[in-house]
Parts: structure tokens; sequence; C-alpha cells
């Protein structure tokens, strides 16, 4: 509980660092809007039209009303920003979401097995180092030299009529998550490997070991509740880092998404676009901070007792 | 194993171990140095678009991709070095301090590392798009690693008894904390910068791919060019894309050999 509120306070310090960070910069919206010939007379007038006339503290205030309201105010383009987010937040939750659901299995699975062999922790532990560094825009260029350029299979643009949900046509979903996958996947198999191969090394393993249980039984009754809190916070932490990678990936294939307005967003200094979706994105993570916390407590009955 | 069989490993180890300490300053050389290689600027049309033209043909737009990636390197490298630097100078006084004083020092970081360093990386690029505004941004993004890393090393260096000898002595702070503490974390440290120039590169390439760079001919804004024409003219989506992973794959075995040392 004080986590959640600790978290809500973060999430309104940083919607308020967003605010005010971006009314100090040099460079003014509007004149980048109208251009350096437009008269002062119109420049005053689209100012008060976006309200950019009054305060930075009142700007705020009325802008946090309308947060909570379920208003999330007008674009720079004049269209409001809660009908150009609902699209594509939901195709990015998509994302990350076929993203996460290929990424749990496969990355307990791989861990373990380089834990448990020598011989594939080889392949699994380099293949892991070379992906952990590469940002995932390299990774999806390769991709798409590989499959949409070379072979052919896949789109290296995914095109999704406007309106229209991505999973209309799932190959264009293909090449986006993989990207994210493979970057996400060598993190989560790094931290669970190394945490399996603790509990393997541990003498309670060996105990069992040596009085013949099977290595199925070892793996069900030491293994997985050892590593299963560790894997859930890796799977989180994964999942946020999606946001900053869905950034890029959604960029690369120009999947419509949130990530992909972000930057169009900076790039044009659409301001109201940007502040929501910090807000937006700030609040998915923290959810996902707060709510790997308390899947450790539960999942570790040690730590139930401490409160 | 026989003997034999254990001097082969070994030799072959130190072999690696040699090859690896050497192969991450010497790629960083080349690619400082490739600029003075380049047959043209990094903005000059030399031909048709797309065409075969020099070693691995010509652009969108008629330039040359060779001489495109050996003017980029450069400043990626000196930009990523500038921010890793900073990131973990900063942190380790950070830490340092932290684990000397008071721990709350590092409560403002803890949030500011809560926040998805590309976000980060945006939002002062918003403000200011040049390349101050890159190497404060990953800066910032490596202050709070770079501290919660010191701050570990450090504390466990500071409960020692040589320690608690100069305090007696009667020596400064500044004096205890740079000359007894320090050197002991040093390997910390190292290891720590290694990482930091890997966060910094991805952070650096992706700037340059998000369209936000500061340079004309930036590896990531490459990789972002030549992904429309990448049908046409493959290796200019190949060569920039296998340059940045080479950099990061490097730069982290580095680190992790560092850190195995420490």
């Amino acid at each position: 509980m004080r986590k959640l509120l600790s978290s809500l306070g973060l999430l309104v310090l940083l919607s308020f660092a967003v605010f005010v960070g971006v009314d100090l910069l040099p460079g003014d919206p509007v004149t980048a809007r109208l251009g350096a010939t437009a008269s002062p007379a119109r420049i005053a007038e689209v100012r008060a039209h976006l309200g950019l006339d009054r305060p930075v503290l009142e700007r705020y205030g009325s802008w946090v009303l309308g947060v909570v309201q379920g208003d999330l105010g007008v674009s720079a383009s004049g269209r409001p920003v809660t009908d150009m987010l609902s699209d594509r937040v939901g195709n990015s939750v998509l994302l990350s979401l076929v993203t996460l659901v290929l990424l749990v299995p496969l990355s307990f699975g791989l861990a373990v097995w380089a834990a448990w062999r020598r011989s594939a922790d080889r392949v699994i532990s380099l293949g892991a180092l070379l992906l952990v560094s590469v940002p995932e825009f390299v990774v999806a260029g390769l991709l798409v030299l590989v499959f949409a350029v070379s072979l052919r299979w896949l789109p290296a643009v995914s095109l999704v009529p406007v309106g229209a949900s991505p999973l209309s046509t799932p190959s264009v979903l293909v090449l986006p998550v993989l990207s994210l996958l493979l970057v996400g996947l060598a993190y989560a198999v790094r931290v669970i490997r190394s945490s399996a191969i603790g509990v393997l090394a541990s003498p309670h393993v060996e105990f069992m070991r040596l009085n013949g249980a099977s290595p199925g039984l070892v793996l069900r009754q030491a293994v997985l509740p050892a590593v299963l809190p560790v894997a859930v916070q890796v799977w989180l932490v994964t999942g946020v880092g999606f946001v900053g990678g869905a950034v890029l990936v959604e960029k690369v294939f120009g999947y419509p998404g949130i990530g992909e307005l972000l930057v169009s967003s900076v790039q044009t200094g659409d301001l109201p676009v940007v502040q929501a979706l910090v807000l937006i994105i700030g609040a998915a993570m923290l959810a996902a901070l707060v709510l790997a916390d308390w899947a450790v407590v539960v999942l570790t009955p040690r730590l139930r007792v401490a409160r | 194993m026989s003997r034999d069989g254990q001097a082969t490993v070994s030799r072959r180890r130190w072999l690696a171990r040699g090859l690896g300490r050497w192969w991450l300053l010497g790629l960083l050389a080349l690619i400082l140095i490739a600029p003075e290689l380049a047959p043209h600027a990094a903005t000059d049309v030399v031909g048709l678009p797309y065409s075969s033209q020099g070693l691995f043909g010509t652009d969108h737009l008629g330039r040359d991709v060779l001489s495109r990636l050996l003017h980029g390197g450069r400043p990626m490298v000196l930009t990523s070095l500038a921010a890793a630097a900073l990131g973990t100078g900063i942190g380790t006084v950070i830490g340092l301090i932290a684990a000397w004083w008071r721990p709350f020092v590092m409560r403002p970081w803890d949030a500011v590392a809560a926040v998805p360093s590309i976000l980060v990386l945006l939002l002062i690029l918003t403000a200011m798009p040049n390349r101050a505004g890159i190497v404060l941004a990953v800066a910032l993004a490596s202050v709070p690693l770079s501290a919660r890393v010191v701050h570990a090393a450090a504390a466990q260096v500071i409960g020692k008894a040589h320690v608690e000898h100069a305090k007696v002595r009667g020596e400064t702070t500044a004096w205890i904390l740079s000359r007894e503490v320090l050197p002991l974390i040093g390997t910390t440290v190292l290891a720590d910068l290694g990482l930091r120039f890997v966060m910094a590169v991805y952070l650096v390439a992706a700037a340059g791919f998000l369209g936000l760079s500061t340079t004309s001919s930036d590896w990531g804004l490459l990789v972002v060019e030549a992904l429309p024409g990448a049908a046409l003219q493959p290796v200019a989506l190949l060569a920039p894309v296998i340059g940045i992973a080479l950099i990061a794959v490097s730069a982290n075995i580095f680190a992790d050999r560092v850190r195995g040392r420490a």
C-alpha cells in the first residue's frame, strides 16, 4: 500500500517534471508551428487558444483535473489526445503481450536447460551475451534483411489500416515481436540462468540427487520454487523494458503503436501528446514494478511474515 | 584431464585474454581514425542512388555508403565515451557519498532509475536537441546504476580495518575515500564504465535512429535511412548494424572480463 502511494507520487512528479521541463525549453512550440514569419498578433492568438498564456502551475492544475476526468487535452493538430491514443495503446499492448506470452516459457526453459547442461550453456550463454548488448533496432534490421529482403517471407513494414487491429493481418506482428523477444529473452535468460545455477549447486539439491531423486523431481521441488520469484521479477522488468524497446521496434516497422507516436510527437513538438504518453507509459511501468514486488512476496512464503 | 591438456587450455585462455584486452581498444582506435581513411565526405553525392559504385555502393541520395560509415563512427564513439565517463564519474561520487555518510542521497536517483532510459533520452532531446543533450541524457540514465554499483562495493571496503586506521590517524574524508577506498573498488568502477559505455552506444545509436542525431552520418541514422531501400542496397543496412553490434558486444565482453576479475 505504501509502495502504491509512493508510485503515485512518483507519477505526479514525473508528469510535473515534463510540464516544467518543456516550459523551460528555449524553443517555443507556437513559433515553431507557425514559422518565423508569423505576425506577433497571430502568435498571441494561437497561444491564447492553446492556453499557453497562463502560468505553468495553473496549466498543470487544469491538466491534472482533466486527466482525472479522463480528458487528456487536445493535440497540437487539433484532435483530442484520447482519440489519437485509443487505437495505438491497444496495438502496443498487443505487441507487448504477445511477446511476453512467448518470453515466459522460452526464457525459463532455456535458462534452466543452460544451468542443467554445460554443453547447452555454451551456446545459450554466448547467444544471450551477443543479443543483450545490441539495440532492438539493430536486431530488427538484421531480421528485416534475412526474412523480408533475402527470404521474402514476411513484410518489412507493418502496414495496419487505420482502425483495424494488427490481428487481422498477423504476419505484420511476427518481425516486431521477434525483435522485442530476442533482446528481452537474452536479458531474462542471463538472470534466470545464474539464479538456477546457484540453486543447482546448493547442498540440498546435492542431497536430493544423492538420495536418487529423478531430474524431474529436482526441477519441480527444488529449482522451480527457488527460481520462480526471480523469474517473475525478471519477466515484469523485461515487460517494462519493452516500453523502450517498442519505441525503437515500432519505428523500424512503422507499427502503429504508442512508441511510434511518441517519437513523432517529440519531433513535431506536440506537447499534449508527449505529456499524455509519458503519463501512460509511466503508469504502466510503475504498475509493473508494484506487481513485481507483490509477486515476490506471494511466491516467497518467508517474506510474508516480515510485515 | 591430462597435464598437457591443461597446459593447452591455459595457453588458449591466455591468448583469448590478451586478445580480449586489446580487441576493444583496437576496435575503438580503428573507428576513431576511420574518417581519415574515407574516400569522400559524409554528405558528398558521388553517383546515382543505389548504384554499386565504390566498395559498398551508394545510398538513396547517391552518397558513398563506405564513406558515411567511416565518418559516422567517430562522433558516435566519442559521444558515448564522454557520456559513459560522465555517468560513471558522477555515479561514483554519489555512490561513495552514500556509502560514507547517508544512504538517502541514493533515493532521488532511484526515482530517475525507474524511468526507461529511452524516455529520458527523448525528453531531454526535446529540450536540448544537440550533442550536449545526448551526453546529458545518457549520463543521467547511467548515474543511478553506477551509483548503486559503487555504493555496494564501497560499503564493503569502508568497514575494513585500514579505513578505520586512517580515520583514527585523522586523515580527511576526501583523502580516505580517494586513497584508501577508491583503489580497492577500481576494477568495479572500470567494469561499470564498460557497461555504461554499452548503454551509451545503445542510446546514442538509438538517438540517431530516431532522427534526433546531431551528425550527418551517425550509424543509427544510417540504419534508419537504409531500411526503406534494404532490398536495393542491403549492405547499407548490414554494415552499420554489424558495426553497432560489434562495438556493443566487445564492450560488454570487456566489462564481463573485468568484473570476473574483481
